[in-house]
């Protein structure tokens, strides 16, 4: 019997579990005891129960956490936006940002990378400087120089970031005070679904009927912002947008994987003032090697791709040994949430990957017993 | 460049502070004759404004045009404020608090003033000299020896690592040529590269002998594995990269071949744990790397700031951008209270580009950051370009200015203003 798309790329998580599995035992590099030994046994129980029921729990896991807080499965904007802004906390924001700074797309890498940062920083400036919830070509220009001879980077960043985030125009004609001469200014503004959204979370309204921009309103609004509209559009996302979001999915789902390790009461980790065992788990290591990060990584991004955009996606990802390096880069992305702490890799227990792990707790505790 | 002297900058920077001042203190009296009733009278307010801005006062035209802008400003502020508050309190309350905004607003241009003086007399009791001095203790502290920095600011990074870096990750790029012995900030690439270097040695390091002691082998890893997921094959541009990166870490290439710690790197590290020692025959011992995020980070921090007289054009501006604009923001934060509402007239950028940049200045003299401030830039688009990237965004720039204005109080309730 022909064995369907989606077995098939199962049966390949599958396999490059067993090769992993395989590579970790041959070598030594967690020096934690017991370390290799957990994060094999913690494989083996992916390989063994994930998979099964035609991959029902891999599912549920993609479906329940990972879309519902970063890739909502809906075609309203707003709603799609609303979701994203409620699974926002301080460490999930890392994770969105790592999103967009490493992989989304290359207008994404204009407005939001280290280098492009701080426009985004000057773009929330310029929103809250008005209480309109609007941004002016002109205000924008004085930002970066004389607002009347602005230069064309100035010009083009602002139409870059216009088109990045999908903001609607308009404009109006306005005498110069200095000059006494007529002037064509245009405004920006988010569409009015997306505006009301805003105005609830972000605006306050005085007594008076004054609106003033709360301290809320970070830079991670506009990712969120992006991120909805890359939802809500996925059919017509390029390959490169793809590739780097069924990376980043699929890495977050392995550092939530890792087991907790038990760590030895002399281990001068627990002296060390910058690990914190309430919020953060020491895990194994040996995974991060890209030998096995290369053995790992590239079926659950199938894995990934076919569960948010079907076969059209699946087509995208490419696994070419050169994007297989480019996917290893998601190693040392999230490098916020997961800390080196004295040679010990820790993962800050932040919401997505508490909830990851507790679900698949839940189906090996579930199935150990009925083995049993 | 011309190299102006700490009179000339001193001038500079009370210019702006001194002009200020009496647009509050006149803002002051005016509301004081006040009748309350009138404070809901626009007109008398508009005709103030018209009056006062009218008056042919023989000053710069760019500092009569920047007051006039600054107290219609003020003024705003204070109808924004009798509107909204004038349902729920008196006005004769209203009056008072406006007044007492006012008397804040005038103490905390009265301390920006008296920051320091002239003839830099009594420099160690200087609100200035004390302010710098709180601040790089924190973040960018000196000392005599590159151990002793980098033990300082591995003691300091518990509270404020997330500062420290922010102070190696300068917001703008601008094409330099850097001289060779020059040190500049993180660009995103690097930052890549040092968080590569660090997994890789705390992965699965391979072990050479130590050219200087055979008795000990030290970690090491290849270059081409820390470009590895960037590029196919480095070529000489790279290697020449790596190896200056390599350097500001005091990290090496060996035999052509390695990258590994140099003999320095191990007695600085050692102390923080970063490195153990690990005995695997009788006469050989094994040096085992453990890093945190912090080790190499900060080695190049400590590196950045013992040779501080070597930094980059594109560091120099942004590390005394960040250190006066946490200077002006903790003085603020001691006097000007937060519900203020001449507190956004504080930290507009058009005040702040008028009075940070010569706080650079003078946060480079000799006696304080020791940094090269010819190097300093004064175009107003770049200014402007690095006081919008200030850190008003990040939550542990606004930690570390709660912490500044606690050193500080003292130090102003001192002052007597």
């Amino acid at each position: 019997m022909a064995i369907s798309l989606w077995q098939e790329l199962l049966q390949k998580f599958q396999e490059g579990l067993e090769n992993s599995i395989e590579k970790i035992s041959e070598r030594d590099i967690d020096t934690i005891p017991g370390a290799k030994e957990r994060l094999i046994e913690k494989l083996e129980q992916i390989k063994r129960y994930l998979p099964r029921n035609d991959g029902e729990y891999i599912i549920k896991i993609i479906d329940d956490s990972i879309q519902k807080s970063f890739f909502p499965r809906i075609n309203n904007i707003s709603e799609a936006f609303i979701k994203i802004l409620d699974a926002r906390t301080p460490e999930q924001d890392y994770i969105i940002q790592e999103l967009i700074n490493g992989f989304i797309s290359s207008e994404g890498k204009v407005i939001a990378s280290s280098k492009g940062g701080p426009i985004l920083d000057n773009l929330v400036e310029a929103f809250k400087k008005r209480r309109d919830f609007k941004i002016v070509d002109f205000q924008y220009y004085a930002m970066f120089g004389n607002p009347n001879k602005p230069r064309k980077y100035v010009i083009n960043r602002l139409k870059k970031i216009v088109e990045f985030l999908g903001l609607e125009s308009d404009c109006y004609v306005k005498t110069d005070v200095g000059t006494g001469e007529d002037k064509e200014i245009t405004y920006f503004s988010f569409p009015k679904e997306i505006n009301q959204i805003l105005e609830g979370r972000y605006i306050e309204t005085l007594e008076t009927g004054e609106t003033y921009v709360t301290d809320k309103f970070d830079k991670m609004v506009f990712i969120a912002f992006f991120l909805a509209k890359v939802s809500v559009e996925r059919k017509t996302l390029d390959k490169f947008k793809i590739n780097g979001i069924c990376a980043i999915f699929a890495l977050i789902m392995i550092i939530s994987f890792m087991p907790k390790l038990q760590i030895d009461e002399k281990n001068p980790i627990n002296r060390d003032p910058h690990f914190d065992a309430q919020s953060m788990s020491v895990i194994p290591k040996s995974w991060m090697n890209s030998d096995i990060l290369s053995e790992l990584l590239p079926p659950l991004i199938q894995v990934m791709a076919f569960r948010l955009g079907g076969n059209d996606w699946l087509d995208k990802i490419e696994l070419t040994e050169k994007k297989i390096k480019l996917h290893l880069q998601a190693q040392f992305l999230l490098k916020d949430v997961n800390k080196w702490v004295l040679g010990n890799m820790c993962r800050v227990e932040i919401p997505i990957f508490i909830e990851i792990s507790a679900i698949l707790n839940e189906i090996t505790v579930g199935m150990e017993r009925e083995r049993n | 460049m011309v190299r102006e002297t700490w009179s000339d900058v001193l001038a500079y920077y009370l210019n702006y502070v001194t002009n200020l001042q009496p647009v509050f203190e006149q803002t002051q009296r005016f509301i004081l004759d006040l009748k309350p009733e009138s404070l809901l009278n626009r007109e008398i307010f508009e005709d103030k404004l018209k009056r006062e801005n009218k008056r042919s006062v023989s000053k710069v035209k760019a500092i009569s045009e920047f007051l006039a802008m600054f107290r219609t400003e003020i003024f705003e502020f204070i109808w924004n404020y009798v509107e909204e508050t004038k349902d729920y309190f008196d006005l004769i309350d209203i009056q008072d608090y406006i007044i007492d905004f006012l008397i804040e607003s005038i103490k905390a241009l009265k301390t920006l003033e008296s920051i320091t003086n002239p003839d830099e007399d009594d420099l160690r009791k200087t609100l200035l000299y004390q302010s710098v001095h709180i601040i790089q203790e924190k973040i960018f502290p000196q000392g005599q020896s590159l151990q002793d920095i980098y033990d300082k600011l591995i003691d300091q990074s518990i509270s404020y690592y997330e500062v420290q870096r922010h102070l190696l990750k300068p917001a703008a790029y601008y094409r330099e040529d850097l001289e060779k012995s020059e040190i500049p900030g993180f660009t995103p690439n690097t930052y890549k590269i040092l968080n590569q270097i660090t997994s890789l040695f705390n992965l699965d390091p391979n072990y050479y002998e130590m050219p200087e002691d055979n008795a000990i082998d030290i970690p090491v890893i290849l270059p081409e594995q820390v470009f590895d997921p960037f590029i196919e094959q480095i070529a000489n541009k790279e290697r020449t990269a790596i190896t200056r990166i390599l350097k500001r870490m005091e990290l090496r290439i060996i035999d052509g071949i390695f990258i590994g710690p140099t003999e320095r790197f191990l007695e600085l590290t050692e102390p923080h744990n970063y490195i153990t020692r690990k005995s695997v025959s009788e006469d050989k011992e094994r040096i085992i790397p453990q890093f945190s995020n912090e080790t190499l980070v900060l080695l190049y921090l400590a590196k950045t700031s013992y040779r501080r007289g070597f930094l980059s054009r594109e560091l120099i501006n942004w590390i005394s951008s960040n250190i006066a604009f946490l200077i002006y923001k903790g003085i603020l934060k001691v006097i000007v209270s937060d519900d203020n509402i001449f507190y956004p007239i504080f930290v507009d950028l058009k005040v702040e580009e008028k009075i940070l940049p010569y706080l650079m200045k003078l946060a480079c003299f000799e006696n304080y950051l020791r940094m090269d401030r010819t190097k300093i830039r004064d175009s107003v688009q770049y200014r402007k370009q690095i006081f919008n990237s200030l850190g008003s965004k990040n939550e542990y720039i606004e930690s570390i200015i709660k912490d500044i204005a606690e050193a500080l109080h003292p130090l102003i309730e001192n002052l007597n203003i």
